[in-house]
């Protein structure tokens, strides 16, 4: 299995008595985007830094390009950018000093004109004013600096945690399109995340955690298979006609609209009877990762 | 203001107790000790009469106000009490000004109804009150310590009154800058400022005609830790000095006031500096970041290295001079020299002993700025790229010892400079560096041995960081003082620096410190190499 760039096998990390890592397992295979998919506190920032020999497993096994993330951490980092989740700077850096500096550690910058023009075109787009002091930077602007640092410089993997939690709608835009341009170029890309909708965009498929362990991975298409359809329509039908639809569930009705669930393979059978009930304003929609997330995690039934 | 009184009592109860605690343990332990160490009127005065023809024991005490038990005490230990309020108060205003307006959380406060001063009063009120309790137990301790009652409230209340004092010069540093760091440095400065020129004062006036008293000259009544020793507790009593302390308070006040409600939350007097969009072109590996991140720290340092420099090879050269004119006081001073050396020498040699704290402050500060870029998560920034754990670290340890080299050079370069400024022809271009150097392996110690703390148990670094400096320097300074055995004496590095006016020069001190800083730092980098980031 060459072509694994990310492969964690029963991975675990343990701090004292807390269990942040309890055998987890992770494949991303090159050229991917992944999706990495937890609630706070369900382990994805500890795998990443195991990943990145931050941290130590104690126990399972982590490769990065097939070599151990710990001890070889100097010579891997050659072909990894990564975007922390809560990005920290020097107080007394301008944002342009600590992006500079970040990318001539990686080794960025042997290419000064194509390093100049990427940074400059980063910049830009994402509206960043690189003169200003650590100290005085949003969360955003922070994550900002993290993110120019990361996409001016090539490389093979790029590893982000939650990179767009301080990001508006318009600079996720710009880091949608700079993940499809290093996707495009072959890099492969783990997306870590509880933002769903950035994650149903931009990921080929998704490995979703809970609690230091991996509850599902596949393609989004696949998970989808796993779950349910919803169904939901204006109020207007009798219940006795409600009641002949066959193979619901949950079904309730509030704010003038009947609502209820459907497994995917009995949907063929279900349509023609709403078609004949003459329902209006019908919404067939498959489930958001909102909804898987919530089966996994959530309180809801 | 209640709560917001609350909220900073609640905030500074640890630190504010530990402080407290800590200076009036100083006053306790000092007041006892010189009791039984010098319980001899006539060894008092012999010693007194040294330290009024020494100016860098006068620098470094106070002002001599006679023999007598409890006038001795005042005269060696006041000065530290001061200098200990004034710090408290300082990090005490910053912490609750400054710091609070560059975190943003004086922003949450001041969209409550509170009118836009109260913060800062509340401030005020709880510093003077953190400075009245200090003041409190300094006195109580000092009459534990089997002193009059009188004299050690009035030295209480002088304590206090220098810490209000520094309270109000620290509110008034933090209106002009923009970062608690800059406020801090701002404040920390006027203090030391505040102490050299009582010092100088001290060491450049007039003994009595018995030798055993001394009138300072005007430098002292520049600064508010003089002010709080002109009260000459347990002599003359009289608290009169102190009003100057309050009147500085009050004018400082009154600025801070005026201008906190005038200007916008979060804005200084002083502007925020712009950065530069690009980073200079040696700015690459970790060392170049650590030089960028620390040098105006090392600057300060070397900055405070050079002014004792000064005043170590300026009062030697007065020094010469009057000893020249005066055959007692120049016999007197020879008795101090432990082997045989010029006059100058042992001035120098004294003083630098003060370079050496200075340059173990600054490495030690080193190694807590590497935790704390553990701490705050830049590094883990900077060790995601291909930058080795061990190489970091080394880096850092590499510019620790830089640093140090600085200081020491920025001190010695200083004092040959001052001592030639002086005219003494005595003087000798190497006895200033010789002095220098021997201050090398103490540091060197601190540096190793915080490193080995900072691999092994990184979450205590800044704590045990500058635990291990003040008991160095205190079992250094004082532990011959408050009549500590050797053997505890022994446990500070400071203890073992060479002594270089000797006639023979005993360096196996110097070699031992080395070996142990060497080998700290080496079981410092190897393990390492198997610690994660935490």
């Amino acid at each position: 299995m060459s072509d694994l760039v990310v492969e964690a096998r029963g991975l675990e990390k343990r701090f004292g008595r807390v269990t942040a890592l309890d055998g987890l397992d992770l494949e991303v295979t090159a050229g991917e985007v992944h999706g990495f998919l937890g609630p706070n506190g369900a382990g994805k920032s500890t795998t990443i830094r195991v990943l990145l020999g931050l941290a130590r497993a104690t126990g399972g096994s982590a490769a990065l390009f097939g070599r151990d993330p710990w001890a070889d951490a100097v010579a891997l980092h050659r072909r990894v950018a990564y975007v922390p989740g809560d990005v920290s700077v020097w107080p007394n850096l301008s944002g342009g000093e600590t992006i500079d500096l970040l990318s001539r550690l990686r080794g960025g910058t042997a290419d000064a004109r194509a390093y100049a023009e990427r940074k400059a075109r980063l910049v830009d787009a994402l509206q960043f004013d690189p003169g200003k002091k650590g100290r005085a930077y949003s969360k955003g602007n922070r994550q900002k600096v993290a993110l120019i640092a990361a996409f001016a410089t090539p490389a093979d993997l790029y590893i982000l945690d939650e990179p767009t939690s301080g990001l508006d709608p318009l600079m996720e835009s710009v880091f949608d399109a700079e993940i499809r341009r290093v996707a495009g170029e072959g890099a492969t890309v783990l997306l870590s995340s509880h933002i769903l909708s950035e994650v149903e965009q931009l990921c080929d498929r998704v490995s979703i955690i809970r609690a230091g362990k991996t509850v599902e991975t596949g393609t989004l298409a696949a998970l989808r298979h796993l779950t349910r359809i919803e169904v939901s329509f204006s109020t207007g039908p009798t219940d006795a006609q409600l009641a002949s639809i066959p193979s619901v569930d949950d079904l309730e009705s509030t704010g003038g609209r009947v609502r209820f669930t459907v497994d995917d393979a009995r949907l063929p059978a279900v349509l023609p009877v709403l078609g004949a009930l003459g329902v209006r304003g019908l919404v067939v929609a498959p489930p958001s990762l909102e909804e898987l997330f919530l089966r996994h995690y959530g309180d809801a039934p | 203001m209640r709560a917001l009184l609350r909220q900073r009592l609640r905030r500074d109860r640890v630190q504010l107790a530990v402080w407290i605690v800590s200076t009036a343990l100083l006053a306790y332990v000092a007041a006892s000790a010189v009791g039984t160490t010098y319980g001899d009127t006539d060894e008092r005065a012999g010693i007194m009469r040294l330290a009024v023809a020494n100016p860098a024991i006068l620098l470094l005490r106070g002002l001599p106000q006679g023999a007598t038990l409890p006038a001795f005490v005042f005269f060696q230990i006041f000065t530290y009490l001061a200098l200990l309020a004034a710090l408290m108060s300082t990090f005490l205003a910053v912490r609750h000004s400054r710091a609070e307006e560059e975190s943003g959380r004086a922003e949450l406060v001041a969209a409550t109804p509170v009118a836009r001063i109260r913060p800062t009063v509340t401030t005020a009120v709880h510093g003077v009150a953190a400075n009245l309790v200090l003041g409190a137990a300094v006195a109580l301790a000092l009459v534990a310590g089997a002193m009059p009652v009188d004299g050690s409230l009035v030295a209480g209340l002088a304590t206090a009154a220098v810490g209000v004092a520094f309270l109000a010069v620290a509110l008034l540093a933090a209106q002009f800058a923009h970062t608690s760091r800059g406020a801090n440095s701002i404040a920390v400065s006027l203090v030391m400022v505040a102490f050299v020129l009582r010092g100088v004062g001290d060491a450049l006036g007039t003994p009595s005609a018995d030798g055993l008293s001394m009138t300072s000259a005007w430098p002292s009544w520049l600064s508010p830790i003089g002010w709080g020793q002109h009260v000459s507790a347990y002599t003359a009593n009289d608290p009169a000095p102190l009003l100057l302390c309050l009147a500085l308070a009050l004018v400082c006040g009154a600025a801070v006031f005026a201008l906190q409600s005038r200007r916008d939350s979060g804005a200084s007097l002083l502007p925020a500096h712009a950065g530069r969009p690009e980073a200079a072109p040696w700015l690459r590996g970790s060392f170049a970041l650590a030089w960028r991140l620390q040098w105006p720290t090392i600057a300060a340092w070397s900055a405070g290295g050079a002014v004792f420099g000064v005043v170590a090879g300026a009062l030697s050269g007065v020094v010469v001079q009057a000893a020249r004119q005066d055959p007692d006081l120049a016999a007197m001073l020879q008795t101090l020299v432990p082997g045989e050396g010029s006059v100058t020498q042992v001035l120098v040699s004294a003083m630098f002993g003060l370079v050496g704290f200075v340059a173990a402050a600054c490495a030690t500060q080193g190694v807590i700025r590497a935790r704390q870029e553990e701490a705050s998560g830049t590094a883990e920034l900077l060790l995601s790229t291909p930058l080795g754990r061990v190489r970091w670290l080394a880096d850092y340890l590499l510019l620790g010892v830089v640093a140090i080299l600085l200081v020491l050079l920025g001190a010695g370069v200083a004092s040959t400079v001052a001592v030639f400024a002086t005219g003494d022809d005595e003087a000798h271009v190497g006895e200033s560096f010789a002095a220098a150097a021997a201050q090398i392996p103490a540091a060197l110690c601190y540096l190793g041995v915080l490193a080995l703390v900072f691999v092994l148990l990184p979450s205590v670094t800044a704590a045990l960081g500058w635990t291990l400096l003040g008991a160095g320097v205190f079992l250094g300074t004082f532990g011959g003082l408050v009549g500590l055995p050797q053997w505890a004496r022994d446990l500070s590095p400071f203890t073992h620096t060479p002594e270089v006016v000797a006639r023979e020069i005993d360096l196996s001190g110097g070699y031992w410190l080395v070996a142990v800083a060497v080998a700290a730092a080496s079981a410092a980098l190897v393990l390492m190499r198997r610690r994660e980031l935490r």
